[in-house]
């Protein structure tokens, strides 16, 4: 499987932009847009569109909770994946209420963020996009 | 030498006595007493009034006389401790009523002392003194047990921020330092391998570190929450068995689960039970000799279901075994391959098994080697 989709990345931590990025590029080409607050988000999910956004929880000026009903008002159809460190479930709940398709741990060892990440893929987009 | 001087350390003047007595000269003769003592008083002469001017005066302390019109003295004094109860001030009989049997009333009733009159003045500020000390001592205690455990508090919550905000850069330092020795960015040679794989390993000890400060200040904050469910024991251990084989392999260690007592379904919280197993696991291969032999058991009793991992490195200092399950509690055993410990595993281990309601021991075996046993009930439903 290789996945070459537009992905927006959005995490105030550079280094979670970084390694998130370079673990995306291992599974295709992606093309990837980074945001660093929910509302540049916004700004370049509307502009970009993108298959995929990974949404970070925790972030300053506007955070992922609030930034995710925003994107859903775009395009309610979009494949949103919530990026927490220690999960907590209440928020993975809330997430999940307000429509996010998952959930990812950025804290997990490497081996098993990329096979949650291809996993992510595999469901939520038809073999037939690329392959 | 006077013997009269007091020794206390703790300044008593302005503590506020109340004094019960329904003879006036009494009353008086103590006022002045006190009075000079520096002591500020107040005086009722009943014991329903004492009840109604204990609450505005707020008094450090009650000299109360027993026969007296109205409800007596013992009676006032249990009257207080049920509205008070340990916050009442101390009761310090003060009465002609001398018997034997007297005495032990009042001090059933509640009273701290008992002061037969006629009393003695310096005998009775001796007393008064010690008693108000005693009271202040306790507040002075009671107050630092509640600095105490909220700084204890504090210090949880710190440690789980700290610890929480350090996660995620060292898994991505660990993370891209893993693409870098996979050849991702291109090619390294051999000695930029071994230093990133330096960079690797540090973070992924300070990861571990991290996560058992996490573990601590979760449980030290009771918020060790157990999410039970039926699990097959024996795939637990052998997933468990697995993962560390590999490590064990490094060091020419085996871990071999070579004894199992049939195939028991335990209500658990498998992802903290595992962290159990990893950990048994984990220090058996890193006290082991290299090329020595790790055993796994697991063995079913009535009620009960007993996980054994045996090793064969130095065992635990008698010395020292009351450190083993401690916080920080780091033996003078060494690892034999240059592993890191914290000092936290066994605290975490002991605080989910208990969490379970299982208990968790070691024992040295004979010759060589120790034996960590985790025995957990098994529900009969």
């Amino acid at each position: 499987m290789s996945f070459n989709g537009k992905v927006l990345l959005v995490d105030d931590e550079p280094h979670i932009r970084k390694y998130v990025s370079v673990l995306l590029r291992t599974l295709g080409s992606p093309i990837i847009f980074e945001a660093t607050n929910g509302r540049e988000a916004v700004e370049l999910f509307e502009r970009e569109r993108p298959d995929l956004t990974l949404l970070d929880v925790n972030m300053p000026v506007q955070d992922g909770l609030e930034t995710l009903p925003l994107l859903l008002a775009i395009d309610p159809d979009a494949v949103i994946v919530m990026l927490t460190s220690l999960t907590t479930r209440q928020i993975v709940e809330e997430a999940a209420q307000h429509g996010a398709t998952s959930y990812l741990r950025k804290d997990l060892p490497r081996d098993e963020l990329a096979a949650a990440l291809r996993e992510i893929i595999a469901t939520s987009f038809e073999p037939d996009a690329d392959e | 030498m006077p013997p009269s001087e007091p020794t206390t350390f703790i300044d008593l003047s302005g503590r506020k006595i109340l004094v019960v007595d329904d003879d006036r000269v009494n009353i008086r003769i103590l006022h002045g007493i006190l009075q000079t003592a520096g002591y500020v008083i107040a005086e009722a002469d009943t014991g329903e009034k004492a009840l109604e001017l204990y609450q505005q005066f707020q008094p450090d302390l009650v000299l109360l006389d027993v026969v007296m019109p109205g409800i007596n003295g013992f009676e006032t004094c249990r009257e207080l401790i049920r509205r008070y109860d340990v916050k009442a001030a101390p009761v310090i009989f003060i009465t002609a009523k001398q018997e034997s049997d007297d005495i032990v009333e009042g001090l059933n009733a509640g009273g701290v002392d008992y002061v037969p009159k006629p009393f003695r003045q310096k005998e009775v500020l001796a007393r008064i003194r010690n008693h108000l000390a005693i009271r202040a001592l306790i507040a002075r205690q009671r107050s630092l047990v509640t600095q105490l455990s909220l700084a204890n508090e504090a210090k949880n919550k710190f440690l789980g921020m700290a610890a929480h905000d350090l996660r995620n850069p060292l898994a991505s330092i660990r993370g891209l330092a893993e693409f870098v020795l996979d050849g991702t960015f291109g090619p390294v040679n051999a000695e930029q391998t071994d230093a990133v794989d330096t960079i690797r390993q540090a973070s992924q000890s300070m990861l571990d570190l991290v996560n058992e400060l996490l573990d601590v200040a979760t449980i030290e904050a009771g918020q060790l929450n157990l999410r039970l469910a039926p699990v097959r024991l024996a795939e637990l251990i052998e997933k468990s068995v697995a993962l560390n084989g590999m490590e064990a392999a490094r060091k020419q260690t085996r871990i071999l689960f070579d004894e199992r007592d049939g195939d028991p379904v335990v209500a658990l919280d498998a992802a903290k039970i595992r962290q159990v197993m990893d950990n048994l696991l984990s220090n058996a291969v890193k006290y082991s000799p290299p090329g020595s032999c790790v055993h796994v058991a697991l063995r079913l009793s009535p009620g009960h279901c007993a996980v054994s991992v045996r090793d064969q490195g130095p065992g635990i200092p008698e010395n020292e075994r009351d450190k083993l399950f401690k916080d920080f509690g780091r033996l003078s055993a060494k690892p034999t391959g240059g592993e890191m410990s914290t000092g936290l595993g066994l605290a975490i281990c002991r605080k989910i098994v208990e969490a379970h309601q299982g208990v968790i021991v070691a024992e040295n075996l004979p010759g060589r080697g120790c034996e960590f046993r985790v025995t957990l009930p098994i529900s009969p439903a």
